[in-house]
């Protein structure tokens, strides 16, 4: 016994010496490490999701960029851009060079666009309406428009600019003359303009990306010098990490308590909002809900107080701030933010009472997606609001595939689903126009199956007029008109909430003034600032 | 022939014919599980002629069998299709992440050999004093909770409330990768002379290891003690006392080589269950492994990476599982005789 007694003891000293091996000598370098789900998709004609925005933003440019802490774009790799009908002419700026050392040329944008047409994947449904890209000259790009388009512009937001000499020099395996349009070396290396250069990139683990010295608006000494973007850790590893300073911001994924424990810990919680909502989202085609009455009912006893509390990290911070309709507040076309939504218990008796069908014939059914824990709270939250009003309910958990699957037809659709939206370039039309236009097919975005000859007439004049007073217009007349037929329950407007150690300031996330109101934006490195050297 | 090469012949004849049936179920359930997998990989906006095209791409539209058929031409050749998770071959990706897990599990099986049986071994020895019954409560502790129990349980024990470890990844930060050979970061680190990037992956290994491990220590220490207080009783080890023979060397003798022989089955099945139950270890210490990603992309339904992991799963199952017979046959001369005709 006293032998194995020994050599226990052994083993612990060496693994408490191992501990206090230092991991590595000091480095003159600032390193911010942060997380997202995987995976991480370099490739940025393919580029979706949150993760892909981050990298999309930070390894290319765009010619345009969301004014911070306003609405409205600015010029970015575009000095300036007009248009005449429907075509949108853009005036590259020249001291622009990717990061291989190629000039950026109104050639790259081409590439670009028919690239990211020709893969047919991420977010390529932005562009199915643009006939053609023209290069005028070195630095002139034309794009042509099928039938206007307002918002336009906006959408060039998600057309990353790719180096179209290098992609060709790398072109994988694949039939015809551009092969697989480089998809292979594209979704493991960086082809951009961008403020960050890739290093390496694993999609499942870790891509780590470095300065590019060369940026053409310069990166600011305080930014940081290496990036380490994690992909896939637990809620319990990354509260570890930040607690023991290995790691820097945490992805908005983490549930409340563990973004409350880590503020308790004191770590400060950033946030980004303006784009997006949680929505309750009603099958207009089936009994009780095929009559707006039943809706209405349905919505006005929605306890959107007990919603909002059920999202509060601290007690200044949520995960959402009140609804005032269907557009969110910030957007074109919202309301104000003294407009939120209330519950209203006697207002929603009166509307069941219009009601064609009987309270207590009813039965419906209340879907949540099984990959987000969160929506069963509101499934049960729903189902308590709705038997006040003595309505059955029954509550379904279903995997997001069988949900995709199932909604595309109405009859398969829940009575009642619940899915968080976003504009993709900030635009009312991006968010509002899947979701309602009877036109659209049944998507996890239209689980209301909606046919409203008003909204869709409203959602048409939004996008065809380039006015942008009329637009405004169009889009507040749009969101009385969805008030008024309540397909939706809005829930809440989202706001994403991340939690940092004090080592990084990230004023885009941190003051409203800097804020850009898109997805992933607030990420860009080069606005960073490290706090220490490791 | 020898033994031992007519049993390797024989299990291995099993093992393909095993194989073959996993490829054929694993390709049927991966179709059967709800969701369209072009539209999960096109993702929520693409266009449903984008999805259509997709499905045509990939053969969907067709009979089973006859994708079963493609899928068979293609695996003839080493082609296992892309992963629409990762969009990068399957091969690649079974590449890449297969030597972290395998590493894990190898690690994690020297920790239930080297602790477990050792655990074992004292515990029958001091059959009824308090070392017996310390390591019996370690020992089913050990069983009693999951892998994934321990895995934060240890983290939140040396990693958050005393930092005594780190936990994600194989390395440290700020230390280089050494160049990839054999692909296992513990050897590639010895290999590249590189001490410092060696004791890191060291350090980084022992807590997952230890947790994926634990589990299988248990287990290994309670069959230990069992089978070798079942041998204890046996009349020639009372003739050894008798004898009077040091107790250590009737433990380490006459009484351990003939109760290792059940406690080897059992611990090579765990070592290869292992594989499959990584994944959540995988998770908690964020470790780029196989098992992590095996889960993600039957999320996903990921139908070419589904099949490509479960395979490579399963072959792995059945190797471990022939080295386990064959250590066997060579401890056990009784199961040699078989082979060779004799009763």
């Amino acid at each position: 016994m006293n032998r194995i007694a020994k050599t226990a003891a052994a083993a612990l000293f060496s693994v408490s010496t191992l501990a206090l091996v230092p991991a590595a000598p000091a480095l003159a370098e600032t390193v911010l490490r942060l997380d997202e789900v995987a995976v991480g998709e370099l490739d940025p004609g393919k580029a979706s999701d949150y993760a892909d925005s981050i990298l999309m933003f930070n390894v290319y440019d765009t010619l345009v960029l969301p004014a911070q802490g306003a609405p409205g774009l600015v010029p970015h790799l575009a000095e300036s851009w007009s248009a005449d009908g429907n075509s949108h002419t853009f005036k590259l700026r020249q001291d622009v060079k990717f990061q291989s050392g190629n000039p950026l040329t109104a050639d790259d944008v081409v590439f670009s666009l028919d690239r990211m047409q020709a893969l047919g994947q991420g977010l390529s449904y932005l562009f199915t309406n643009v006939e053609k890209a023209e290069a005028v000259d070195d630095h002139t790009v034309t794009f042509v428009l099928k039938e206007p388009y307002a918002p336009f512009v906006a959408s060039m937001l998600r057309l990353p600019i790719v180096d179209k000499k290098l992609v060709m020099e790398n072109l994988g395996e694949g039939e015809g003359e551009m092969k697989d349009w480089g998809q292979a070396f594209l979704s493991a290396n960086g082809a951009g303009t961008g403020a960050y250069t890739v290093t390496s990139h694993n999609p499942q683990q870790e891509t780590v990306m470095a300065k590019n010295a060369d940026y053409f608006l310069g990166v600011p000494g305080a930014a940081p010098d290496t990036v380490r973007l994690r992909y896939g850790l637990e809620p319990a590893t990354v509260r570890t990490l930040i607690s023991q300073g290995e790691h820097d911001i945490s992805s908005q994924w983490l549930p409340p308590e563990v973004l409350k424990a880590l503020a308790q810990d004191g770590a400060q919680l950033l946030t980004e909002s303006g784009s997006g909502a949680f929505y309750v989202k009603m099958n207009t085609t089936k009994p009780p809900l095929d009559d707006p009455q039943c809706r209405l009912a349905l919505a006005k006893a929605f306890d959107y107080a007990a919603a909002i509390k059920m999202i509060a990290v601290t007690d200044d911070v949520s995960q959402g701030s009140p609804a005032t309709g269907a557009i969110p507040v910030g957007m074109l076309g919202a309301n104000p933010p003294s407009a939120e939504l209330v519950r209203d218990l006697d207002g929603a008796k009166q509307h069941l009472n219009s009601c064609r069908y009987a309270a207590g014939d009813q039965n419906i059914e209340i879907s949540w997606i099984a990959e987000v824990p969160l929506e069963e709270r509101f499934a049960l939250l729903m189902q308590a609001n709705f038997a006040e009003l003595g309505i059955k309910s029954e509550i379904k958990k279903m995997p997001w595939a069988l949900f995709a699957e199932q909604v595309s037809k109405a009859e398969n659709t829940p009575h009642i689903s619940q899915i968080f939206n976003n504009a993709v370039t900030g635009d009312p039309d991006t968010l509002l126009y899947g979701m309602y236009d009877s036109k659209a097919p049944g998507t996890w975005q239209s689980p209301e199956h909606l046919k409203d000859a008003e909204v869709d007439r409203l959602l048409e004049e939004g996008r065809t007029n380039t006015d942008e007073a009329a637009r405004a217009k169009a889009y507040h007349a749009l969101n009385n008109r969805l008030m008024e037929i309540a397909p939706t329950i809005y829930g809440y407007d989202r706001q994403s909430v991340f939690a940092a150690s004090n080592r990084v300031k990230v004023p885009a996330m941190s003051d409203p003034s800097k804020a850009f109101g898109l997805d992933g934006m607030g990420f860009s490195f080069r606005l960073m600032e490290m706090q220490d050297k490791n | 022939m020898s033994p031992v090469v007519r049993l390797l012949v024989k299990r291995l004849s099993i093992s393909i014919i095993v194989l073959i049936g996993v490829s054929m179920l694993i390709f049927t359930i991966a179709r059967v599980i709800p969701g369209d997998p072009a539209r999960i990989a096109l993702g929520p906006n693409a266009t449903v002629e984008q999805v259509d095209q997709l499905r045509e791409k990939l053969h969907l539209n067709e009979p089973i069998w006859v994708q079963y058929g493609y899928f068979i031409r293609d695996f003839s050749r080493g082609d296992l299709g892309i992963s629409l998770y990762t969009n990068r071959p399957v091969t690649t990706d079974i590449a890449q992440f297969l030597p972290a897990t395998l590493e894990l599990v190898i690690v994690a099986g020297v920790f239930m050999i080297g602790f477990g049986i050792p655990l074992g071994i004292a515990s029958a020895r001091y059959r009824g004093k308090t070392a017996d019954n310390v390591i019996r409560v370690i020992s089913l502790l050990g069983v009693s909770a999951p892998s994934f129990v321990w895995a934060v349980i240890l983290m939140l024990l040396f990693a958050f409330f005393l930092p005594l470890f780190p936990i994600a990844g194989q390395i440290s930060d700020t230390l280089t990768v050494p160049p990839r050979i054999t692909g296992f970061l513990l050897v590639d680190t010895l290999l590249a002379g590189d001490i410092p990037a060696f004791l890191s992956a060291v350090h980084h290994i022992i807590l997952p290891a230890f947790a994926l491990a634990l589990s299988g220590i248990g287990q290994a220490a309670r069959l230990t003690r069992s089978n070798m207080v079942e041998t204890y009783d046996k009349p020639y080890i009372e003739m050894a006392q008798s004898y009077g023979f040091p107790a250590r060397r009737i433990a380490n003798r006459y009484a351990f080589r003939p109760s290792l022989i059940p406690s080897l089955t059992i611990i090579g099945l765990d070592f290869a269950a292992m594989l499959g139950n990584a994944f959540l270890v995988e998770a908690v210490y964020a470790w780029p492994g196989l098992s992590r990603y095996g889960v993600q992309v039957i999320l996903r339904k990921d139908l070419n990476a589904i099949v490509g992991t479960v395979l490579v799963i399963s072959a792995t199952f059945l190797i471990v599982n022939i080295i386990v017979d064959l250590l066997i046959a060579y401890i056990n001369p009784r199961i040699r005789l078989a082979e060779r005709g004799r009763p």
